[in-house]
């Protein structure tokens, strides 16, 4: 800093000097600069300390908060009359909370402890979980089982990072471990290997549960009194889903070690589910899984300064799933499955049936779309080549078959809506021959020529009258012998209306899975006449149910539902909660029909069941109830499960009504898919069709009673039952 | 003539002073961060063995004068690449002589201690950059272009050396240590402003597309020009912690919230609540800000802007070119680690495993600053003063 420059001697001195001057301020600028630095970092603090640190202060206040998997009991399912159908049992479980600070050593130590107090299963310990174990007993000599050569190959290899090579020499050390070795285990240590082995691979913060099945009184009692010995280890109930029907449409969920499905995790994953929870895998509990699945506790860790949590103060204790309410009644739906399964089993008796294996049954209040029963049964052969008969509900909106005269109704209509007939519009029938196919006649008709209007041919089921309104709607000529020049279009325009009863696309009940039929996909006339009388394109049990409704409540599409309520959880598991929401009745689209078609139909369709020429009248003309209905027989090639069978020609039967013939309170639908390989057979479509609907009013007529006498009840003791929801 | 004065006067008692302040912080720092028991060793008298070695180093630095260390700088030099040469090749296995930690092979471990051999190798380069640069001065009195461009290759060369070795350990932070100590040197040796600027702005524009294009064009740097994801987790890790939350992300929140939360005065002595994994060695400084606030943890930037002044005005005083350069690559290696430490810990810098020197726990960097500072106190006790009448250009050499 100081300058000695007064008196230059030499040259050299003046050099220096110079070198001199320049190097000092060079050392100013470095100087500077690092002042410059030392500022930026006392800037930042003050930014950081003085105006931004009563922020960090409340950060720090906000510790941490963790959803964690406390086991809160899933949602109860109910029938529409309060029946339980799905329950959980309580069962007693030990369960073990994993911190992120928790290291393996401590786990082991509280393992070793508990296994004196419990008894696990040893049966199902992994290999892998053995092979762990056994490298952690045994440290020293399993790292001699990989040369120090090997080692060193290993961690040469720079691809890998720390974690990997040691990931690979472990490898190596498993591969390496003889059987005798893993047989070594005592039985002590086998029960500690299954009791770390579950603590291991639970998740932080996460009760896993380390026995929950057959834990003795006596056990649960030992464990809650050693609680303090025993470090994130808790006694708590877990709830086991008890299903009481077989209805196959409630579905299943997973178990805990099945967990979240993979193909969903993300899914579940960012809705605060953990990994081993159980979630609804199909039908009702995958649909409903939302309100089934209760809301877990909140809780906030309080950590201390070496990041260990001294105490866990809960925020929010958890709820339990809603329960849900099911339009189904399950005394009907008991009954119609006893008729179902034994009009299968009779119509299997007799012969030509080896085709036969299933029939369904869709019962719908057609006002509002509730479901009442949906009954599906199939007749399967067991590992033991025993048959037997299996729930096969899902059948009725899974599957689709060939649905033969049940469709004139929607035939008619169409007709109507696409100006090619007026109600009473007369034509004869007769056999229609078309160039390059064979006749096709209606079945009581096979050769004359009968005039009859759409009443008659609805009655007695005229297939050539159908042809001739699709003719008409195609706009082309019958000539004997002739072709027809139908186009892709007026299949689409039939179709189209169709789809307005919903046949042929989703119904939109509230189940995952929904199939919508095959739809033919050659355009020539023929396929066209077969398409109107329901030999071509296939239907779902369930869209003719709907079908029949949107007849039946004079034209409107009505979707079907099988949740009729949701309630807060029940205190009991006994008497309902109060309603959340109730679910309204849903209308998809009204059909293009004037009230006056829609009753024109109607009418035809009550002469099936009591006109002169019913082609069901030999079924219900002797019914003392009033009702409507078409039966309907098509002529199918059959493409079932049985391979060997395929391309055999068989008889599919069906059947749907409604009742009573006002003001209905009920539509169904019936199909037995392949009931004859040849023309005899028992109607079992139309007796199950009858026997539905006595089965239906007959139980009417019981509940009738018994709310007269339960409103009885209620006056006298209204208090009582309020406290009990509470 | 240097006998005629007495040891008194030619001890630099205020650095003497001045490192006896940072081995009372850093006792006190490291006393508290212990009790976050990340470790089960209590580091505070290991610490001061610590300083007590680097005493003992810095008092047989003494003995030997700059004009010695000028003809030991090669040999030092080329022991410490030897080291290092020596560490790359040692084995690496679990529980080896040279196990990486942290997924970087930089130390040796002893059994007594760990030792790290890139902590002398600074101080050794610093030397013989020193001796480059004087003697590259001392054979061309007369500065063109070309003797400059010259000077830079040869500076060049002597940094490729330890700066390859070190980064393929791999250890960023101490590469950058080199970086920052090879630029002061350029500075001071008399680098004309013309070729410093143009490297410099090239430097700065190219660290800051790279910067912005780990932003905006991470696919173009990945597939391109083959970066580690890693390194670009790094660089996010930094700009939005809260984001990236784990690991470095959760260490840099895990410090802003400990330094912020200590406000102006602090939580005081002990009394910190934030746990910081590595409190005693990197993250020490969030310690400090945490229990004494802005004010102490400004003392404490002080006591470093005082270090560095007083270091500043000594070179100022050294008539030797070499004590200069010396000085001025120690002065740089200080402020880098200063300025690193701090930044990291502070959200200015992204995070790289350095210590803060004199403070931070830690054998091998104490006895590489020790090192350093050896030098300065020998520079000073050899130094001779005006008063016996000696002139500017009377050097001996």
């Amino acid at each position: 800093m100081r300058q000695k420059n007064k008196n230059p001697k030499k040259r050299s001195t003046n050099v220096k000097a110079k070198q001199r001057a320049s190097l000092s301020f060079r050392m100013n600028v470095l100087f500077f600069s690092i002042f410059i630095l030392f500022s930026i970092l006392i800037l930042r603090l003050g930014y950081m300390q003085i105006v931004k640190g009563e922020d960090y202060v409340r950060t720090l206040e906000k510790t941490e908060e963790v959803t964690v998997n406390t086991s809160v009991p899933r949602g109860r399912i109910y029938d529409r009359e309060g029946r339980v159908l799905v329950d959980n049992k309580p069962k007693n479980a030990i369960t073990y909370t994993k911190l992120q600070t928790t290291t393996s050593d401590e786990m082991l130590k509280t393992a070793k402890k508990l296994a004196t107090l419990i008894k696990m299963d040893t049966s199902k310990i992994a290999l892998r979980d053995k092979q762990d174990f056994w490298i952690k007993l045994h440290k020293e000599e399993a790292y001699e089982k990989v040369s120090k050569q090997e080692q060193k190959a290993i961690n040469k290899d720079e691809k890998l990072t720390g974690s990997q090579k040691q990931a690979k020499i472990d490898d190596l050390v498993r591969e390496r471990i003889t059987n005798a070795e893993l047989k070594s285990f005592s039985k002590s240590d086998l029960q500690v290997l299954a009791i770390y082995s579950k603590m291991v691979a639970g998740y932080n913060l996460s009760p896993q549960i380390i026995k929950s099945d057959d834990v003795s009184d006596k056990e649960f009692a030992i464990v809650s009194e050693h609680l303090n010995e025993l470090p994130n280890v808790n006694t708590a109930t877990d709830w086991k889903r008890v299903k009481n029907s077989d209805l196959s449409i409630l579905g299943s969920t997973t178990t805990p070690s099945e967990g979240i499905p993979k193909d969903k995790l993300e899914y579940y994953l960012a809705r605060d589910y953990s990994r081993n929870d159980r979630v609804g895998k199909s039908y009702i509990e995958k649909e409903y899984e939302e309100l089934l699945q209760g809301q877990k506790a909140v809780v906030k860790n309080e950590t201390n300064g070496k990041g260990q949590v001294v105490e866990t103060k809960t925020t929010f204790p958890g709820s339990p799933g809603k329960d849900l309410v099911l339009t189904v009644d399950s005394q009907l739906q008991e009954k119609l499955e006893k008729l179902v399964e034994e009009q299968l089993l009779s119509a299997k008796a007799t012969g030509a049936s080896s085709l036969l294996d299933r029939a369904f049954l869709v019962m719908m209040n057609p006002n509002t779309g509730e479901i009442l029963s949906m009954v599906g049964k199939k007749i399967d052969t067991d590992e033991n080549g025993k048959t037997e008969v299996n729930d096969y509900a899902i059948g009725t909106f899974t599957s689709a078959y060939e649905v033969g005269s049940v469709i004139k109704p929607a035939t008619l209509l169409t007709g109507y809506a696409l100006n090619a007939i007026t109600p009473n519009t007369v034509l004869i029938d007769k056999p229609i021959k078309i160039a390059g196919t064979a006749p096709k006649s209606s079945i009581f008709n096979r050769s004359g020529a009968i005039p009859m209007n759409d009443l008659t041919a609805l009655e007695r089921s005229s297939n050539s009258y159908m042809f001739q309104v699709a003719m008409k709607i195609a706009g082309v000529t019958y000539v004997p012998n002739g072709g027809l020049r139908v186009t892709a279009n007026d299949f689409t325009k039939i179709r189209n209306s169709y789809a307005q009863f919903g046949l042929g696309v989703d119904t939109g009940i509230d189940l995952p899975g929904e199939f919508d039929g095959f739809k033919g996909q050659e355009t020539i006339s023929g396929k066209l006449l077969d398409l109107v009388i329901g030999q071509y394109d296939t239907f779902t049990p369930l869209q003719l149910a709907q079908y029949v409704s949107t007849v039946a409540n004079g034209g409107k599409r009505i979707q079907p539902h099988l949740a009729k309520e949701i309630r807060e959880p029940s205190a009991d598991g006994k008497n309902l909660g109060p309603i959340v929401e109730e679910f309204q009745p849903n209308v998809l689209n009204v059909i293009r029909n004037s009230p006056y078609e829609i009753n024109h139909v109607k009418e035809g369709m009550h002469r099936v069941y009591f006109g002169s020429q019913g082609s069901a009248k030999s079924y219900f003309g002797d019914a003392k109830f009033d009702a409507a209905g078409k039966t309907g027989t098509a002529q199918v090639v059959y493409y079932g499960p049985k391979r060997a069978a395929y391309g055999t020609q068989t008889l599919s039967v069906t059947h749907i009504g409604f009742a009573p013939y006002n003001n209905p309170e009920i539509a169904y639908a019936v199909v037995v898919p392949w009931i004859t390989t040849n023309e005899s057979y028992t109607a079992i479509n139309n007796i199950i069709a009858r026997k539905a609907v006595e089965t239906y009013f007959s139980l009417q007529k019981d509940h009738m009673q018994k709310q007269k006498q339960s409103t009885k009840e209620k006056i006298t003791k209204p208090k009582n039952t309020e406290s009990e929801n509470e | 003539m240097n006998s005629k004065r007495n040891f008194s006067d030619r001890f630099d008692w205020t650095l003497a002073f001045i490192l006896i302040l940072f081995c009372i912080v850093s006792v006190m720092a490291i006393s508290s961060a212990q009790m976050s028991g990340q470790y089960i060793t209590n580091f505070v008298p290991k610490q001061l063995f610590w300083y007590f070695v680097g005493a003992c180093i810095v008092a047989v630095m003494m003995y030997f004068d700059p004009d010695q260390y000028k003809k030991m700088a090669w040999y030092l030099y080329g022991a410490g690449i030897l080291v290092l040469i020596v560490l790359m090749v040692a084995p690496g296995g679990v529980g080896q002589i040279a196990e990486p930690r942290n997924g970087a092979k930089s130390w040796f471990h002893l059994g007594f201690a760990d030792i790290q051999p890139s902590e002398f190798m600074k101080t050794f380069y610093i030397l013989a950059l020193a001796r480059t640069v004087s003697k590259h001065h001392d054979s061309h009195p007369l500065k063109t272009f070309k003797t400059d461009m010259i000077l830079l290759g040869k500076i060049f060369l002597v940094l490729l050396v330890p700066l390859g070795l070190i980064m393929k350990q791999p250890d960023l932070g101490t590469s950058l240590v080199f970086l920052a100590i090879t630029s002061a040197v350029i500075i001071v040796a008399g680098i004309p402003w013309k070729i410093i600027l143009p490297v410099a702005s090239i430097a700065a524009v190219v660290g800051g597309s790279l910067l912005w294009m780990a932003i905006n064009m991470q696919d173009f740097l990945i597939h391109k020009l083959k970066f580690d994801p890693y390194q670009l987790a790094r660089i996010y890790s930094w700009l939005d912690p809260y984001s990236y939350s784990s690991g470095d992300g959760y260490h840099l929140i895990a410090s802003l919230n400990a330094i912020g939360s200590g406000e102006i005065f602090g939580k005081g002595f002990k009394h910190k609540e934030v746990y910081v994994p590595e409190n005693h060695t990197d993250f020490i400084f969030s310690v400090i800000g945490e229990e004494f606030g802005f004010i102490g943890a400004s003392v404490v930037i002080c006591l470093f802007f005082f270090l560095i002044f007083h270091l500043t005005k000594l070179t100022l005083r050294m008539k030797d070119p070499f004590c200069t350069y010396v000085c001025a690559g120690i002065i740089a290696m200080i402020t880098f680690h200063v300025f690193e430490n701090i930044g990291m810990t502070t959200q200015v810098l992204p995070i790289t495993g350095i210590p803060l020197p004199f403070i931070s726990y830690g054998g091998s960097a104490m006895m590489g600053n020790a090192l350093a500072l050896g030098l300065v106190f020998s520079m000073k006790f050899h130094h001779r003063t005006y008063m016996f009448g000696n002139h500017d250009d009377d050097d001996d050499f």
